[in-house]
């Protein structure tokens, strides 16, 4: 598809890891996929979301149980009925990836959530099969007998559409995750009629398989909202020679870089920076032969890029109107941020942008990018992804480009780091076509 | 002989069991059981209401409930009465309906079958190694008793009767202990200093009687097989002939029939200890079922370890999470919990292409470069002005290229043809001389220089006649040089050819050979 020979250092690079991989290099590229697959679906059933990906986790289960456990302290749990990998996050302040509902993926709001874990709750103790209303009806009665709920603000009934509305989409979300599976019936009915009825068949092992901290929630009576994500991601047997520790820092540095985008150096403590320097180049090389990921190291911090896509569930560049649009925003925010570092940029001047750009390439977009206030929602989309991959920082007041979203600036054209196709000798085409 | 009794309406003896006032009936009626020990048969409503347990210093039950209730067991048939002829010892007495209470026979065969119930169901079930021994005793003993003539019937019927006692029993332990090892290896509820101590138990008894079963079982086979072997029709009959002695009219068809019952229970006996293919013996059916009650212990096991390894309820982890997702302050922070909690959610990455790497691999950067001055992330031009790397819009239809297909399918058919035309002219030719062969027109040039060409490239001894194959074989040349043969001339439509002289000989291999 492009033109442009590959330079010398990547041929070189290339054949080394050939070299290395030399031994056996089927199980060094289906270890890789395997790795990637996991960190993408950390929950894997025989049939969805991968069954090719099942199957290789469970051929190479061994090491990649022991790869996992001793770089990332994570639990990967092999069985007959489903793989999982216990991807304890490596800090709690990620808001970005909350769960969606599977079909058209909307954010979950708290209401949801309760419904799902209360779900749970009632499944648990059930049996192996269960139909919605009866599940409905221990959930009206979980919630019921509970003042903490009424006390939060929750109410929940079965007689209103939207309440309804929302507990279908929990049990929406449980049937993605393999917890549940329809046997017969519609859950869509449920919504507008409330005595349809749907049987659904439980699988247990996987719903033993779903809670990821090794303490357990009810056992931790903890008031405080932040001081209960700590409790929960807290390791009980920590001990605290020299070697714990720096032990306890890299798991900590490799979880990060394995499952969030960007390490922002300006987020660590200065313990975790001395080590970190010093060991830089042993755990990326170990990440980045495992996973297949390019680490890029820059003055700001350290991100393992996907060159393959199978990795990440957002991208960017992406392809589309909101992949467009935030290409767009974020040249334009990059912009911002080399000539006024550290300046937030307000709501409002983000929406007028869009405006602007909006009106500039709507005849490539979607129909409804051209309605009036589409702006608003639009704006909000795109940034929604770019704080999702750690480009920006929302705040109350606007927000704040990271230091990554240098990756995306524009360069000035007289700069050789401009224009990165040099001209080929043998091309016939002119250079801007680079697609078929 | 037994009394007839009239079957109709005869559950009514067990209908206060499932009443009101059902702990009332049942100590009237165990207090009427507990005097029949003593051998009071008939009671009063008064010693009753002595005779009924009650907690210390509460007062007696009251008379009259105490009557009611007799007077219902009464109806119910569990209790008769009769006229109570003792002489009043007060008014109230004397105006009282004074009734003798006793337990009617349906309601004594109700109470030993009550018992019989309770005894069942508390007995704890165990497996017997005592009645082993016993049995093995009682067998030993037959073949004397036999061997004497006349047989000692009594003694006979005493010793079988008592084989089939114990064996009943045997039968009957055996089925609930292994109804109570079922039972108590799914019960996952179990704790675990409970099924350490049934654990310790199990095993002692699983090692006791399955040793003692396997050794017992091989004698008592022995023993079973010397009966048998001394005379077994004997044995029925005195057995018979025993049991019919008390009869008030033996028939032959009482004889027949008891007979044919002692012959089952020895028959029971003997599949007890002794299989037949196909139908494994007792003995081993329940060594058997012993054996596989340890893999049952052990899965057992298994579940109380993950039921202590993860967490002991689950329920009240989701209930106590859904608690804390309804009090988080916004819906950004349950997200955070979600995460944390569930740890569900795909990894995220930048991403990367190519070019990228490529620029980043040629331009000078090391880990002190800010992303800012660092090799960008390449964007196709076409992606960064559309939003796409494809081209939008229809695709341009197909031109037909039919008439330019056809021109040159006809431009081919036509060097087919003249190719075929030179060949033929070459092979008229024959074997003629060089300069004869000419002139030649341009195909048959070319083709008579690929002949020569292939003819020269085989090596061969100087002045000896080369021969060559066409590409397709279809031809063949053969050069003879002329000895002493000058340079001569071949003329050809598109110039003159020079060579030594040669007898040209081109033939085509597909003809018979001359």
């Amino acid at each position: 598809m492009t033109s442009t020979p590959a330079a010398p250092d990547r041929r070189r690079k290339a054949r080394l890891q050939r070299l290395r991989e030399d031994h056996d290099p089927i199980a060094a590229s289906e270890l890789r996929t395997a790795v990637c697959s996991l960190l993408r679906h950390p929950l894997l059933l025989p049939d969805a979301p991968d069954p090719e990906a099942y199957r290789l986790v469970r051929r190479h289960r061994t090491w990649l149980s022991d790869w996992f456990a001793h770089h990332a302290d994570w639990n990967l749990v092999v069985s007959t009925e489903a793989v999982r990998l216990h991807k304890v996050p490596a800090s709690d302040r990620d808001a970005t990836r909350g769960a969606t509902e599977p079909r058209n993926g909307e954010l979950f709001t708290r209401r949801r959530y309760v419904l799902f874990c209360l779900a749970l709750a009632a499944l648990e103790r059930g049996d192996r099969q269960i139909s919605l209303g009866r599940l409905a009806e221990s959930l009206a009665g979980s919630i019921a007998s509970q003042p903490a709920f009424a006390d939060a603000g929750l109410t929940w009934s079965l007689e209103t559409a939207s309440d309804r509305r929302d507990f279908v989409h929990a049990v929406r979300l449980l049937l993605a995750l393999g917890v549940l599976r329809r046997v017969q019936g519609d859950e869509e009915r449920f919504v507008a009629d409330r005595d349809s009825d749907v049987l659904y068949g439980v699988a247990r092992p996987v719903l033993a398989l779903l809670l990821a901290p090794r303490r357990s929630p009810s056992l931790l009576d903890i008031p405080g909202f932040d001081q209960r994500l700590e409790a929960l991601r807290a390791d009980p047997a920590a001990p605290d020679t020299p070697d714990a520790r720096n032990r306890a820092i890299r798991i900590r540095v490799v979880r990060h870089l394995l499952d969030d985008p960007v390490l922002y150096y300006d987020e660590l403590d200065p313990e975790t920076r001395t080590y970190l320097d010093r060991q830089r180049p042993f755990i990326l090389r170990e990440l980045s032969d495992a996973t297949g990921l390019e680490p890029e190291v820059r003055a700001e911090g350290i991100a393992l890029a996907d060159l393959e896509g199978d990795c990440t569930d957002l991208g960017l560049p992406d392809e589309g109107t909101e992949g467009h649009l935030t290409l767009l925003l974020a040249a334009w925010l990059a912009q911002s941020l080399r000539d006024h570092p550290g300046r937030p940029v307000t709501l409002d001047a983000i929406r007028l942008q869009t405006a602007r750009f909006i009106r500039d390439h709507h005849h490539h977009w979607r129909r409804d990018a051209s309605q009036p206030g589409a702006e608003t929602w639009l704006s909000e989309i795109v940034l929604r992804t770019l704080a999702g991959l750690a480009l920006v920082e929302r705040h109350p007041a606007g927000v704040v480009p990271r230091p990554a979203l240098g990756r995306f600036a524009l360069r000035r054209s007289d700069d050789p780091a401009a224009s990165p196709t040099t001209p080929d000798l043998f091309a016939e085409t002119a250079p801007e076509s680079s697609g078929p | 002989m037994r009394a007839q009794v009239a079957v109709t309406e005869s559950y009514a003896v067990f209908a206060h069991l499932n009443v009101e006032k059902t702990p009332l009936y049942r100590a009237v009626l165990e207090a009427f059981v507990a005097a029949r020990r003593q051998f009071a048969i008939a009671l009063r409503p008064v010693e009753i209401a002595e005779r009924i347990p009650r907690p210390a210093g509460a007062p007696e039950a009251p008379l009259t409930e105490v009557e009611n209730a007799l007077r219902q067991l009464k109806v119910w048939g569990n209790l008769d009465d009769s006229p109570d002829t003792a002489e009043a010892a007060t008014l109230e007495e004397f105006y009282r309906d004074r009734r003798l209470y006793q337990l009617s026979a349906a309601g004594e065969a109700a109470e030993t079958a009550l018992a019989f119930f309770y005894e069942s169901l508390h007995r704890p079930g165990e497996l017997q190694t005592t009645a082993l021994r016993d049995i093995l005793e009682l067998l030993d003993a037959i073949p004397p008793l036999l061997s004497r003539s006349p047989p000692d019937d009594a003694k006979l019927h005493l010793t079988l009767s008592s084989l089939t006692n114990r064996f009943e029993e045997l039968t009957d332990r055996a089925q609930s202990f292994m109804r109570g090892l079922q039972r108590t290896v799914d019960l996952y509820g179990i704790s675990v200093e409970a099924f350490l101590g049934y654990k310790e138990r199990l095993i002692e008894y699983l090692e006791k009687f399955i040793g003692d079963l396997v050794v017992a079982t091989n004698r008592t086979a022995e023993a079973i097989s010397r009966v048998e072997s001394a005379r077994l029709d004997t044995l029925f009959e005195a057995l018979a002939r025993r049991e019919l002695a008390d009869a008030l009219d033996p028939s032959p068809d009482l004889l027949a029939a008891t007979l044919h019952r002692w012959r089952d229970r020895w028959l029971g006996l003997r599949r007890w200890f002794i299989g037949e293919p196909g139908h494994p013996s007792q003995a081993e059916l329940l060594r058997a079922r012993a054996r596989s009650a340890i893999p049952a212990l052990l899965t057992a096991v298994s579940h109380l370890h993950d039921r202590r390894t993860s967490r002991a309820d689950r329920a009240a982890d989701f209930t106590a999470l859904a608690l804390w997702f309804a009090s988080a302050p916004d819906d950004a922070a349950a997200h955070r919990l979600w995460r944390t909690a569930f740890a569900l959610t795909p990894a995220r990455h930048l991403r990367v292409n190519e070019e990228t790497l490529n620029a980043r691999a040629r331009a000078d950067e090391d880990a002190r470069t800010r992303w800012l001055d660092a090799a960008p992330m390449f964007i196709s031009p076409r992606l960064r002005r559309t939003g796409r790397t494809t081209m939008r819009g229809a695709p341009p239809p197909t031109v037909d290229r039919s008439a330019e297909k056809a021109r040159l399918r006809a431009i081919a058919d036509r060097q087919a043809l003249e190719l075929v035309r030179a060949r033929d002219e070459l092979l008229r030719r024959g074997r003629r001389r060089l300069a004869d062969l000419g002139p030649l027109s341009r195909d048959e040039f070319r083709l008579f220089l690929d002949l020569v060409a292939r003819a020269l490239a085989r090596p061969a001894p100087p002045q000896a006649p080369l021969e060559g194959l066409s590409v397709d074989g279809s031809l063949r040349v053969r050069l003879e040089p002329v000895p002493d043969g000058e340079w001569v001339t071949l003329e050809t439509e598109q110039g003159d050819f020079r060579g030594r002289d040669h007898w040209v000989t081109i033939e085509s291999t597909l003809d018979p050979a001359p």
